[in-house]
């Protein structure tokens, strides 16, 4: 059982995220960065799943530049047996079919049963990468797993649907499934798997060129615009054109 | 024709976020002269023809195909693939919806064309289509165009554009056909299921009810409860309602809880401190009630009430059921 | 993972900032040139190195030198060189120049630079050597044998709010390591510990701290002079408190603006937070920073006390170096050096050591006789008595430093030895003036604290017991509010405590999430009720530049 987790290093929930001044993305030297939190919880599923079958490799692997070693290395030291690095600068790469592409040139000779991702990049909030890999790759699919079962040449995947609806599926393996936050408990690594992150395998590779599809023409803060209309009145009638605002301008009720 | 709206069954109607979509098609096609075309599929496919040709959409094309009487994320996305290359549109927009989310990158992989995804406006300049998504958890906006050529997927973020503001019209409905086959469907659905929500989703509430310092004591608690289902919301609150131990922490919004953009972000009794703006901001419409006509809040609201919180929701929460009754 | 992991180390260091970080490249080098081999690893309660890290700051590259005698100025982590300096006075509307500055404040050849750049490099320096960093990992008691220390007990994880377990639960891990080398900063909580145990301050003045807060403003492009470094005295703080305030160019047009505050004032009232904010009210500074956007905020505590406030350095087992040690330059305003040549001379006695194989206490003395014979006791003789002298007021202060300059050091020019107070004692009863009547936060300029407590990117994870140990909450709600009106409320520069209304009487809430781990409470409550021990590990502010 050969697993693949796709790890992305991505600015902490409260880090700082100063604008370039040419506007072209967040001035990285600034940056907080961690592990992206569903990614977490995708490597968590993954080696329990190896735990649990007793045997199989949880591959860590991720892209980018230089400073994303420190979330394979914490891949590692949470218990992924070796780690693949495809290295190249991120910045103004948003398109899933570019990265995508990196990971299946990196991924197609090892034959995975399995591929995880997390749903989504908590930086650009793509949620495709996982479901392109598994496609070019000749996978089955499925995204937001919020529990996960395997069988015998088969994994039943719990999707997450709206509004607190879920559904089974069955895929056939190999499958790339993308996890959702919360499907389980994420472990903290340990002193010796920190210590013994250092002496397993990281290969680095270097991608191909691949053109782009879609580009980040500019990131910038949201105005706020806003011309806050004030109600007023006697409590009764603010209430009469709140129910008004709502119906009519809002549109809820 | 230029523009393809695909379109999701909501048990035999539209779903709310097709009909946004539309909304979003008809910005588009109005801004750059575009044609517009839309697309059902599925078990209720007759239903949602007739439902679509009521609206200005161009032409409705059916697929009637006994491999889509479910949902399978290969047997959509495959549909779609043959559709788009049948008619050679330029954009075809979808809703952000779970269901999109599952299927449409495949689309784009089959393709190799891209999805921009979850873009809450898109503006036209000088021909080209731009397209804002939020960034970071909604705490940046970004500008992304797809280059190269088309077909370009879309998808539009919930509540982004509105299903009221719809251009009706009559649109003529064409049966479609696509080849499938089982074998190319490599999963086998269940039947969905509802759950007691063991964490409370607030990101995909369209009304979200949240409360600060100023309800005062936990006792005042049960008249926000009543306001939000009186609304068909979420309840949520800021920091200091759940450190107070009045709530739990899975209520909370804001830079240490969840961050949320509903279409109503009704907030009571809240100051606006900036670990609680960064998780709501990004909210369609902000109505503020508080006391303090000083409170940073007002600045980011749309509609501000200087008054007593206390006083208001009760009487908010009759006028509402008065209305629904 | 429910047992309690057991690791066998030669040496730890705990805390990853300059001093153990030098202290283990060094070790490391030394060990590497007599052949022996022996594992070192450095212990960090922050999620990454730097990211507890704050300073101003103004280095002294003496002991970078040391370190790194081949790399040249350029390569080493520095902002910039200090390349304009003044001192000023400052009332409220403005600015006068002092006539000159004493060599002995001056920083030429110093560069400006940031802590956190700082220990990042050092850090990357220090894994290359062979060195292991656990990151995430509070070290929250020491391990005895007797009276021997022989390691390190991290905190446990995954413990929720009433303390219970929690699924990912893991208790902490037991670290033993021949030589436990402590650099967890100033007033470190193990430190705290073994001071008491074994009486290291016997015979020593009290320690006293100050407390330094700051933010950086990115400023428009090509505005700000990096090396430019100014620093001043008078308002706000005016006379009666210990401080001053320090503003220096870095690079990538941010200034970083701070104020120290000795944790030694009268007024229970005093908010060094508040302080800050009244200084950016001078017009010198609003011209300065007004067209700027503040990116960072942050809050620590530093040394004051000087060369007899140094507690005794070893004990069978253990070392204390850096701020926990108290190796600061109070008038210079410089301690990183000091640091780090203190973790440099740490790991010379333990690579003596761990050639003999003894590590007793009257064997790791020999710490204690190198800092004694080096240039650390050099520079702290000379200024023994500066923060002493402040006892009679900033003139006061600064005579006695002036006279110092000619006598060496000596208290008021006669005395070797001026005694002091510990600084919480100084507290006094009863309502003061208030010192903010006019201060209005705009959200803009002018922050209210809540929200710079959120660009200090302070994070906890939220379901544990707070850390903040406060031995009697009575006293909190009907003592403390009569003697002190409550000055936690006050002294914490990150809005933890807060008194609110409770039914008839009131109640603490203690917002532990918005620590910054500056250790100002655990060193100003005037009863000493409050002890601060690391929260889990990972948890605290996420400093990137500070």
């Amino acid at each position: 059982m050969k697993i693949a987790v796709l790890v992305k290093q991505v600015p902490g929930a409260d880090s700082p995220l100063p604008i370039q001044s040419n506007q072209n993305w967040v001035d990285e030297g600034a940056v907080a960065f961690i592990m992206n939190e569903s990614d977490n919880y995708a490597l968590e599923e993954a080696l329990q799943i190896r735990e649990s079958m007793g045997e199989g490799e949880v591959v860590a692997v991720s892209l980018g530049p230089d400073r994303i070693q420190k979330v394979i290395r914490e891949a590692l030291a949470k218990g992924a047996d070796r780690a693949i690095h495809i290295q190249m600068d991120t910045e103004g790469v948003i398109d899933p079919l570019v990265t995508a592409s990196h990971f299946a040139h990196a991924l197609k000779e090892e034959n995975f049963d399995l591929i995880f991702t997390g749903l989504q990049s908590d930086d650009l909030g793509m949620g495709q990468t996982g479901i392109i890999l598994g496609e070019m790759l000749g996978m089955a699919t499925a995204s937001l797993a919020m529990a996960t079962e395997l069988g015998d040449g088969k994994i039943k995947v719990k999707r997450e649907l709206e509004a607190g609806w879920f559904q089974w599926v069955s895929l056939t393996l190999p499958a790339s499934v993308s996890i959702q936050s919360g499907l389980n408990t994420p472990r903290y690594p340990s002193l010796k798997g920190i210590m013994g992150a250092k002496r397993k395998e990281l290969k680095v590779v270097t991608p191909n060129v691949v053109d782009a599809t879609q580009s980040l023409e500019r990131v910038y803060l949201p105005k706020s615009e806003k011309q806050t209309v004030m109600i007023e009145g006697s409590a009764d009638q603010i209430v009469e054109k709140l129910v008004e605002t709502f119906r009519n301008e809002i549109k809820v009720l | 024709m230029d523009i393809l709206i695909v379109l999701e069954d909501n048990n035999g109607k539209i779903h709310r976020m097709g009909l946004e979509s539309i909304a979003a098609a008809q910005k588009l096609a109005n801004g750059m002269s575009l044609s517009m075309g839309t697309l059902v599929m599925g078990a209720n496919g007759n239903a949602l023809a007739e439902e679509a040709s009521k609206y200005n959409v161009g032409e409705v094309l059916k697929i009637n195909n006994e491999h889509l009487s479910s949902y399978s994320s290969d047997g959509y996305a495959e549909t779609v693939k043959q559709v788009i290359e049948q008619e050679n549109p330029t954009y075809v927009i979808f809703g952000h919806t779970y269901q999109v989310r599952d299927y449409a990158p495949k689309v784009s992989a089959k393709l190799m064309k891209p999805f921009l995804v979850d873009n809450v406006d898109v503006s036209t300049n000088e021909g080209n289509a731009v397209f804002t998504k939020q960034m970071f958890n909604a705490k940046l906006f970004s500008d992304v165009i797809p280059t190269g050529d088309g077909p370009y997927l879309i998808s539009f973020q919930s509540a982004a554009f509105s299903s009221e503001k719809v251009d009706l019209g009559s649109a003529a409905v064409r049966n479609c056909t696509v080849n499938l086959d089982v074998s190319m469907i490599r999963t086998e659905s269940e039947e969905p299921f509802q759950e007691e929500a063991g964490g409370i989703d607030l990101t995909s509430a369209d009304i979200i009810v949240s409360i600060g310092r100023g309800i005062g004591k936990e006792e005042n608690i049960p008249l926000a409860v009543e306001l939000s289902k009186a609304l068909g919301g979420e309840l949520a609150a800021s920091r200091p309602v759940v450190d107070s131990g009045w709530l739990p922490s899975a209520h909370q919004i804001g830079s240490s809880g969840q961050s949320v953009s509903p279409k109503l972000y009704l907030a009571l009794g809240i100051s606006g401190a900036i670990q609680h703006v960064v998780g709501m901001k990004g909210s369609k419409n902000i109505v503020t009630i508080n006391k303090d006509p000083d409170a940073p809040i007002f600045e980011i609201s749309d509609y501000g009430v200087v008054g007593d919180i206390l006083e208001i929701i009760p009487k908010l929460t009759e006028a509402i059921q008065a209305l629904k009754n | 993972m429910s047992e309690r992991e057991v690791l066998d180390l030669d040496v730890l260091f705990v805390g990853a900032g300059p001093a153990s970080l030098a202290g283990a490249i060094h070790l490391k080098r030394l060990l590497s040139k007599s052949g022996t081999e022996a594992s070192v690893a450095v212990l960090e309660k922050a999620s990454e190195i730097g990211a507890h890290s704050l300073s101003g700051a103004i280095v002294d590259p003496r002991a970078l030198r040391e370190l790194f005698p081949d790399f040249p100025d350029t390569d080493l982590p520095f902002e910039a060189e200090v390349s304009e300096e003044h001192l000023y006075y400052l009332t409220e509307n403005k600015k006068i120049p002092f006539p000159f500055v004493p060599p002995s404040m001056s920083h030429h050849h110093c560069f400006v630079t940031s802590l956190g750049k700082l220990t990042r490099w050092l850090g990357n320096k220090c894994e290359n050597e062979g060195v292991d960093i656990f990151c995430g990992f509070a070290g929250t008691k020491l391990l005895y044998e007797g009276e021997q220390v022989v390691g390190v007990r991290t905190g446990d994880r995954g413990i929720d709010k009433n303390g219970e377990k929690k699924p990912q639960f893991e208790p902490g891990a037991d670290i033993r390591a021949k030589v436990v080398i402590l650099g967890e900063g100033t007033r470190g909580s193990l430190t705290k510990n073994l001071i008491d145990r074994h009486e290291l301050m016997q015979g020593c003045n009290p320690q006293v701290w100050a407390v330094g807060v700051k933010e950086l403003w990115q400023m428009p492009s090509g505005t700000v002079p990096p090396g430019y470094v100014a620093h001043t005295m008078g308002f706000p703080l005016g006379q009666a408190i210990f401080g001053g305030a320090f503003l220096y160019g870095m690079q990538n047009d941010i200034w970083d603006l701070g104020l120290v505050v000795g944790l030694d004032y009268q007024n229970p009232g005093v908010d060094s937070h508040h302080e800050l904010q009244r200084l950016k009210n001078h017009p010198w500074i609003r011209s300065l920073l007004s067209a700027g956007k503040m990116i960072a905020y942050g809050a620590k505590s530093l040394p004051e006390g000087g060369w007899y406030s140094i507690p005794k350095l070893s004990v069978g087992g253990a070392m204390l170096i850096g701020d926990s040690a108290g190796f600061m330059n109070g008038q210079r305003l410089k301690g990183i050096h000091l640091a780090m040549k203190s973790g440099m001379l740490a790991a010379e006695t333990t690579a003596e050591a761990l050639a003999t194989g003894k590590f007793s206490e009257s064997d790791l003395a020999d710490y204690d006789s190198r800092i004694a014979s080096s240039w650390i006791r050099d520079e702290l003789w000379k200024v023994r008595n500066f923060h002493q002298g402040f006892d009679r007021g900033l003139f006061g202060g600064l005579a006695n430093a002036g006279i110092g300059l000619f006598t060496g050091g000596r208290g008021w020019g006669i005395k070797n030895r001026l005694s002091s107070e510990a600084g919480h004692k100084k507290m006094q009863k009863g309502v003061k003036k208030n010192r903010y009547q006019d201060l209005q936060f705009d959200g803009t300029y002018l922050f209210d604290k809540v929200t710079d407590v959120y660009y200090s990117a302070t994070a906890h994870e939220e379901d544990q017991v707070p850390h903040l140990k406060i031995r009697d909450q009575d006293v909190c709600v009907s003592k403390c509010t009569e003697e002190y009106g409550n000055p936690c409320e006050k002294f914490c520069p990150a809005n933890v405590y807060e008194m609110l209304p409770d039914g008839d009487g009131q109640r603490l809430q203690i917002n532990f999430s918005n620590c910054v781990h500056c250790k100002t409470c655990d060193i100003m409550d005037p009863y000493q009720i409050i002890d601060w021990v690391p929260p889990e590990g990972g948890d605290g502010p996420v400093w990137v530049n500070l």
